[in-house]
């Protein structure tokens, strides 16, 4: 964790800095060069000024004849000029020459000055680059052996895939316009539909549930009855215990039809859930002073509700045939959890030079430890001969109750005989039974 | 090493490479304004140098430092406006980057609610580069709109890549070209010779419509800048000169190939990846690839041990995991098949008299009131039978 918000950190540091010397440097170009634009424009108008004046003047000499007497703003050389050569062009004096000089090396300074502030920049920007190239690995692709993704065939497949992950969150417009960009074959457009339909069904009933609405979701488990009890779910009678007590809690004005509600619907459970439904009966007692008081009140908390709907989402969902989370964002984040640890081993495998190893099998060459809901299916590796266990090797239960592979026992066995190698039980080899997790 | 660092170089590399290309550009138009301003004051110098310098003449001179002036004014605040721009895009995805760890103050349930929401997000961020590298831009237009993280995306730098590829896909160099001229410099750096096969494809065109003259000159004007890398290509592509328009050569049809354009449009993708140094394939396909792996094991590939849950044993990305390694277990995890919990000293594994393993808080479930156990992987009865406790180390 600490590594990660380092890793941030000193890309952020070198990005502040550059922000920082942007932004002085946008005051300055405004101000510096602002300010010498202006002086210029300044220079100009007096200039202009001065010009115009002498034009008046030799305008006025050449058609009136007259001599003249004419304010001057530029000072005394001017108009000094102006009477020794008064049909030649204008000359500029010392004095303004001067000032003129002064203000071309200022504005020369000033723009020099701009662009190699801002080339200066460079270093500071590279910075940025070399921080990110330091703290954030470039290369993932080779932790892939193969890419299958390279194949049109599969690609299409995971854009199936993408486009149910979509649909499922009830963004049915992104999943068609992606159908019709990759062009996906009609039956499978279909499928991305038809499979996503019932989840969507089954999630409209999961929100309801949590907002203490159970109509939907009693209908659906009536027509799923038979199913669901030969499953050994519990959720058809959850649900009518939820609202059993629903109808409880409304007080002594329901009470009737409370009764009325068990009579009809428990029925069917009096066998399996006898116990519990004399239980349920028993609230009855309490009802005059209030649910709130009894042993009953946490059938009234927001979290049995909550709960309640988890378990039909997983119940329906199993019933059905499909996944509660989407496959795609359980596999994408299954891999961004393995990549680095992948990214990491290879490094490893890579200074050890053994990367060899990496192409030898069919297996991952590292345990990826992923969170107990990614877990879907068993898995049993030999305690001794730290293998997994397959078709060829099965695990066996030994008579003392350990298991080993098949590998294991007939090397650990003498003849029939065979020694726990984890208690102190002899046993025949032969009474090993195979299992099945 | 951690997600964000094996997973997002991208993610802060596009944006800085656009820095660095507003930075060069901001500095190469900053530096045009500049010798335009010094052009003209040297101008003014030129003319106090001579004899008795006209007024009129000057004022006219200063009139134009002063105008050049203002342009440069305006133009490297514009110029460095943008640079800071995307130093805006950087500082967000930062932000959003950051947002994986914990601020001290939120612990337990709050943050991991959170973190689900930002794996949500990063979902749609990888899917959406995903979609823009296949080419599905209306589609990744969509999602981002959808799920508000265009911020979070390249979207733009793709925006510029579909209309080149889009001209390309309609037989026109025009944008590809302009693209390699904003580019040249970069594109020298990583030796690209997109540009050349730009410039074969034009001529090949004009052979096409049999504007064999037009086609001589095309070449003089642009082959010679190739001669000394792609001389070999070149004399190649010369010979189609000498074939008539209907030849059934092998070599002539190689050329006239419509499907030129098509490998056009891929040469370029991968040469905008270089440039921005985006690797040639996602990280969502490497996190698709690694995941399903991670997943994989020989159950997925049993008829009878398939979870409904288990995302490589439904029957696409089983497909696509086929020639994926499995996963790799050295200690045993085992999971009940009908409840789905682990099993541990809480749950203790119990074996029925046919080899299967259940936990022992599924037994309740599995069994009636009369004593009858029902095995749900097999469907055999049994009548109350010996369950026996396994032990596994």
């Amino acid at each position: 964790m600490d590594n990660e918000s380092w890793a941030c950190a000193s890309v952020e540091k070198d990005l502040t800095r550059v922000v920082t010397k942007l932004e002085q440097l946008h005051e300055n170009a405004s101000a510096d060069i602002g300010d010498i634009a202006t002086l210029m424009s300044e220079l100009v108008k007096v200039l202009g000024k001065a010009e115009q004046a002498v034009t008046t003047l030799n305008s006025s000499t050449q058609v009136n004849a007259t001599p003249a007497s004419v304010d001057d703003p530029m000072g005394d050389g001017v108009s000094m000029q102006v009477e020794t050569e008064p049909t030649a062009p204008q000359r500029l004096t010392e004095r303004q020459m001067e000032i003129i000089r002064d203000a071309i090396v200022k504005c020369n300074d000033r723009v020099q000055k701009l662009s190699t502030d801002h080339r200066d920049l460079h270093g500071s920007i590279s910075k940025i680059g070399k921080a990110i190239d330091r703290n954030f690995s470039a290369d993932f692709t080779s932790t892939m052996r193969v890419d299958v993704l390279q194949n049109e065939e599969n690609l299409m497949l995971l854009n199936k895939a993408i486009a149910k992950h979509y649909c499922r969150q009830g963004m049915d417009e992104v999943a068609r316009t992606l159908i019709r960009e990759c062009k996906m074959p009609e039956n499978h457009a279909q499928d991305v539909f038809d499979s996503e339909r019932e989840f969507a069904a089954i999630y409209s009933m999961w929100v309801k549930i949590q907002k203490r609405d159970l109509t939907d979701a009693l209908k659906w488990a009536k027509i799923y009855s038979q199913q669901l009890s030969d499953r050994h779910s519990l959720i058809e009678f959850r649900l009518h215990r939820m609202r059993f007590m629903q109808l409880v809690s409304y007080g002594l004005d329901s009470q009737r039809e409370a009764i009325c509600y068990a009579r009809m619907n428990f029925k069917k459970f009096a066998v399996r859930y006898e116990h519990e439904i004399a239980n349920l009966m028993a609230s009855f007692i309490y009802l005059p002073s209030g649910l709130e008081n009894s042993p009953y009140k946490h059938f009234l908390g927001q979290e049995m509700w909550t709960e309640l709907s988890f378990i039909f989402l997983k119940d329906a969902c199993q019933l059905l045939g499909i996944s509660k989370n989407s496959a795609l964002s359980v596999v994408v984040n299954a891999g961004c959890t393995a990549l680095p640890a992948l990214l990491n081993i290879k490094q490893v495998m890579q200074s050890r030079q053994v990367l060899s190893m990496w192409n030898g099998c069919d297996e991952l060459p590292i345990e990826i430890d992923l969170q107990p809901e990614f877990r879907f299916h068993s898995i049993f590796a030999c305690p001794i001969l730290r293998q997994q266990t397959s078709e060829d090797n099965p695990p066996k239960k030994l008579t003392c109750g350990h298991v080993i592979s098949n590998d294991a026992l007939h090397k650990l066995s003498n003849g029939h005989i065979l020694k726990c190698p984890y208690c102190p039980v002899e046993q025949n080899a032969e009474e090993a039974v195979r299992i099945y997790f | 090493m951690s997600e964000i660092k094996a997973l997002e170089h991208a993610t802060l590399k596009v944006p800085y490479e656009m820095l660095n290309k507003r930075f060069r550009s901001a500095q190469k138009i900053i530096d045009r304004e500049v010798d335009q301003v010094t052009n003209v004051s040297r101008q003014v110098e030129k003319a106090l140098e001579c004899e008795g310098p006209i007024l009129s003449d000057v004022t006219k001179l200063m009139g134009n430092v002063a105008q050049k002036l203002q342009v440069l004014k305006r133009k490297a605040e514009e110029s460095i406006n943008d640079e800071l721009s995307v130093t805006q895009i950087c500082k967000r995805k930062l932000e959003h980057l950051k947002g994986i760890t914990p601020p001290n103050s939120v612990t337990g349930d709050l943050w991991q609610g959170s973190v689900d929401q930002w794996k949500r997000i990063r979902l749609d961020r990888l899917v959406i580069e995903h979609l823009l590298r296949m080419g599905y831009y209306e589609t990744a237009e969509e999602l981002a709109a959808r799920s508000d993280v265009r911020h979070l995306t390249n979207l733009d730098i793709f925006q510029t890549s579909r209309e080149v590829e889009d001209d390309l896909a309609s037989h026109s160099t025009t944008k590809c070209v302009l693209w390699c001229i904003d580019n040249k410099s970069k594109l020298r750096k990583i030796n690209s010779t997109i540009e050349f096969s730009l410039r074969v494809q034009e001529f090949i065109e004009l052979v096409r419509q049999n504007q064999r003259f037009e086609a001589v000159k095309h070449s003089r004007r642009y082959f010679p800048a190739y001669e000394k890398t792609q001389l070999n290509e070149i004399c190649h592509v010369m010979a189609l000169l000498a074939y008539p328009s209907d030849a059934e050569a092998e070599h002539y049809r190689k050329y006239m190939d419509p499907q030129r354009w098509q490998q056009l449009v891929l040469d370029f993708r991968h040469e905008n990846y270089r440039l921005f140094q985006l690797s040639s394939t996602s990280v969502f396909s490497a996190a698709v690839q690694a995941g399903l792996s991670a997943l994989k094991t020989p159950h997925c590939y049993a008829q009878t041990c398939r979870n409904l849950n288990c995302p490589v044993c439904q029957e696409d990305l089983n497909r696509i995991a086929l020639k994926l390694p499995y996963s790799h277990c050295v200690q045993s995890r085992l999971i009940c098949r009908v409840t789905g919990l682990p099993l541990n000293e809480h749950n203790q594994p119990m074996m029925l008299p046919n080899g299967q393993i259940f936990g022992q808080m599924a037994l309740p479930d599995i069994t009636k009131d009369d004593g009858t156990v029902t095995c749900p992987v097999t469907n055999t009865k049994f009548s109350n039978p010996k369950i026996e406790k396994v032990f596994v180390m």
